[in-house]
């Protein structure tokens, strides 16, 4: 005894020492299925995003309660539930009753696992991704923000029609949970009474493997695998039966048709232009205002990222012109001057608080960029307010088709004025931050991460000033880091409220309030 | 064995590593009496121009080549004639002649090390000896090691344990080998998510374990005024992951390496006072690290305080 206490108290120094004994290290967003703050039992009357009525989507009459084809159902349920792995068992605690979050967690991810720039070829020339041959090297797709932002709104939209359309049936056909219709079977989560047909759980599983697929055709097994376990793990949870899953299923399926249809025509496979159509981009700032930005990396970059990005549709804006801001100051110009002073003032004398901030934001590549770093904040916000899937669903919908805005809206003014980043217009200038692949003016962490936060702000009003306070740190990110002059920052924050104004008047009218 | 000599050898094994390694682990063979102390003060330089991405060595035009100076005051102490400690606190400045990335400089990591000797017997024509070590580090600055390849050091404790034999024959020549197992804790990075074969998320990063070994072949020279001797080192991490494709480093990754070394020490006087050192060292293959190629230079001063 005496000896084992002395290698308990060996270990224990060991791992006081070290600060560790290999932690374990949180994966996923730490939440369990909870009771909704409210059911919204009349979502099905909200506005949709791309449909138009909720009976587009037909599914089934549900058999009648005390009818033979209900009670088949119950006992096949029973049957899964009691027969059900441990494996299955956690999946229940994993995809939880609001299961939304955690395609939006796996959407990002995926999006982490594809942000990877191509790097040159050994001759200096770079391939790009080919979404006809996505397994080719380099893999399709290297997602950026803009991919990301775009990626994550039809993501949203989907899940979110989908939802209003399950709640319309719900309401219309009234089917209580099995937990309700069998004293054997009990629900998993919280028994909030949500009427379970058609089961909104396989909405969320269908039209975020059908969404997802598109976006990332190299995941399509993986998002398979995924979407069977979520479905399956509806009946073992005792709230969906499968005639509820089999109706979510048809729903998921023919919304995230018209979803993606539209997002084969919105303009973002031509965002990626070739060199000739990119160096009359240049050219025209050029002759317009006497500048042009240039990629310094080696060897360089012969096209920017996505130079008409600025050309895909948008959601809630009429015309990109119209958010487009005004002139930045001449490379130069007194004002110019003033801003590449305070640059190196930062590169030689950052604070610790300035770097953490660079750094906190940075979400350059290999993460899950500024759209994702937005969307995780959502989601925090939704668990601490206990909102229902398909409130939930509004959030992200809404937030997201801001984001893209604001990053369609962005682009098209990196593009247009062409501005040059400050490691072309500072001899000598070093940076804590990589320089990203396009032009400086307007900032697009500045112009995301506001659109977000006040579409945020709208919807959670109590937190607002959390939000645009992190928004501005998001800005001035990137001024400390040394990739962006304030007036990037600045005029990026107020082009990304703009933009979000449209989302946050259409979201005022959605009869959700 | 003449005290220069032991102290020289002594230090020389705790710097042959210096280079990639970020705390500095003594590992030779010798052991000063006690009451003695020797002050060091070590100069390294190192570069490298290719790295390897996971396994696969290639260039990066926005590194180009990737420098690193250190400068490293050391104090040795014999405690008893049985056990000696060692301190450590090196500065570093790190700088890439491509792109536009700045470098950074500032304190690394303070370094504890103690050693004791178990064997010291005589084996036909020459000396046995066998040691421990026990070795602690700890970042001495605040710098942030999630920002590689420039960081200083992996921001994070490492504790230490070593095995070292040596066979040493009266006319010179020895052999040496030495086994350790370095366990490292983990280091806080600044974002709060990061991805590692999956998503983290949390700013605080788990430094892999690692193994490492040294073989060591030299002899004694101009009457143990002179030493010579050819090293070779190598790392392999227990767990970790591989940089991504055209991606940067971070400190969950798996850093192996397999080095190989020369240095030469002289000292001047044969009871204490002042010596000199210098090595180079290679590393042949390697895995989500520079390919260092370096040297250092050193000067000590050695004498009886109690």
């Amino acid at each position: 005894m005496k000896i084992q206490l002395r290698y308990l108290f060996l270990f224990a120094s060991f791992c006081v020492l070290t600060g560790s004994c290999m932690e374990e290290l949180p994966t996923r967003l730490e939440y369990e299925g909870y009771e909704y703050a409210e059911l919204d039992e009349d979502a099905g009357n909200w506005n949709l995003i791309l449909l138009t009525n909720p009976e587009q989507v037909s599914i089934p009459n549900p058999a009648p309660a005390g009818s033979p084809d209900l009670n088949q159902e119950l006992q096949d349920a029973k049957t899964k539930i009691a027969n059900a792995t441990s494996a299955q068992r956690e999946s229940v605690k994993y995809w939880t009753n609001n299961s939304l979050l955690r395609w939006n967690e796996i959407a990002l991810e995926l999006s982490v696992k594809y942000n990877l720039i191509p790097g040159p070829n050994p001759d200096g020339t770079y391939t790009l991704p080919n979404p006809a041959d996505p397994s080719a090297t380099p893999n399709f797709p290297f997602a950026h923000p803009p991919y990301i932002s775009r990626m994550l709104a039809y993501l949203s939209v989907a899940q979110y029609d989908g939802l209003i359309t399950a709640w319309h049936y719900k309401k219309k056909f009234g089917r209580e949970a099995p937990y309700k219709l069998d004293p054997q079977i009990s629900s998993a989560y919280s028994e909030n009474g949500l009427r379970s047909y058609p089961s909104d759980g396989a909405v969320i599983a269908i039209t975020s493997r059908e969404i997802l697929s598109v976006m990332f055709p190299l995941e399509k097994e993986y998002l398979a695998k995924l979407a069977n376990e979520h479905l399956e793990s509806l009946v073992i949870a005792g709230i969906n039966l499968s005639s509820d899953v089999e109706a979510g299923i048809l729903i998921g399926t023919a919304i995230s048709k018209t979803v993606l249809a539209r997002a084969s025509t919105d303009g973002m496979r031509n965002a990626q232009t070739p060199k000739p159509i990119s160096d009359s981009i240049k050219n025209a700032a050029f002759e317009r205002f006497g500048w042009k930005w240039d990629n310094m990396e080696s060897p360089q970059r012969p096209v920017g990222l996505t130079p008409l990005f600025g050309k895909v549709k948008m959601w809630n804006v009429p015309t990109v012109e119209e958010v487009r801001p005004g002139v930045p100051p001449a490379p130069g110009s007194e004002e110019f001057n003033e801003n590449a002073e305070e640059l190196k003032r930062y590169a030689a004398n950052l604070t610790y608080e300035q770097r953490r901030i660079a750094n906190f934001w940075n979400d350059g590549l290999n993460t899950y960029s500024p759209p994702g770093h937005w969307n995780r904040f959502a989601k925090e916000t939704a668990v601490k307010y206990r909102l229902s899937p398909v409130r939930t669903a509004r959030v992200f919908a809404y937030m997201n088709m801001a984001i893209v805005d604001a990053g369609i809206s962005c682009w098209d003014t990196k593009y247009y004025y062409h501005y040059p980043r400050p490691i072309q217009t500072i001899p000598g200038f070093k940076t804590i931050l990589g320089t990203p692949n396009f032009p400086a003016y307007t900032s697009g962490h500045s112009t995301f991460s506001a659109a977000a936060a006040e579409v945020l702000s709208h919807f959670f009003p109590t937190d607002a000033s959390q939000f645009r306070k992190w928004a501005n740190e998001a800005a001035m990110s990137r001024v400390y880091g040394g990739i962006h002059y304030r007036f990037d920052a600045e005029v990026g924050l107020n082009q990304g409220k703009a933009v979000a104004a449209y989302s946050v008047a259409k979201a005022k009218l959605d009869q959700a309030d | 064995m003449n005290l220069n000599s032991k102290l020289l050898s002594f230090l020389f094994g705790s710097l042959a590593i210096v280079q990639i390694s970020f705390a500095q682990t003594p590992m030779d063979a010798l052991m000063m009496p006690k009451g003695e102390i020797c002050l060091a003060v070590v100069y390294e330089e190192a570069n490298w121009d290719h790295y390897w991405e996971g396994t696969a060595l290639r260039t990066n035009g926005n590194i180009g080549t990737f420098n690193r100076k250190m400068l490293m005051p050391m104090v040795v102490g014999g405690i008893t004639d049985k056990i000696n400690v060692i301190v450590s606190l090196p500065y570093v400045k790190t700088a890439a002649t491509g792109g536009q990335m700045t470098g950074v400089e500032g304190i690394q990591d303070f370094g504890l090390s103690l050693k004791a000797q178990l064997v010291d017997k005589t084996l036909g024509p020459g000396q046995l000896m066998v040691f421990s070590n026990l070795s602690f580090s700890t970042p001495a600055s605040n710098y942030l090691s999630d920002y590689m390849p420039f960081s200083l050091g992996f921001g994070a404790n490492e504790l230490g344990i070593r095995g070292i034999g040596h066979y040493e024959l009266d006319k010179g020549p020895y052999v040496r080998g030495s086994l350790a197992y370095l366990h490292r804790g983990a280091t806080e990075a600044e974002r709060d998510y990061y991805y590692q074969d999956g998503s983290f998320y949390t700013s605080t990063m788990n430094v892999p374990d690692a193994l490492q070994a040294q073989l060591a072949i030299g002899s004694w020279f101009l009457q143990k005024k002179l030493r010579v001797e050819a090293t070779f080192n190598t790392i392999r991490c227990t767990s970790g992951d591989d940089i991504r494709s055209y991606n940067v480093p971070q400190p969950t990754n798996k850093v192996d390496f397999d080095q190989v070394g020369g240095f030469a020490q002289y000292y001047f006087k044969k009871d204490g006072g002042l010596g000199v050192l210098a090595y180079y060292n290679h590393m042949l293959s390697g895995r989500n690290m520079g390919q260092f190629s370096g040297y250092g230079l050193g000067l000590t001063y050695q004498f009886k305080a109690f």
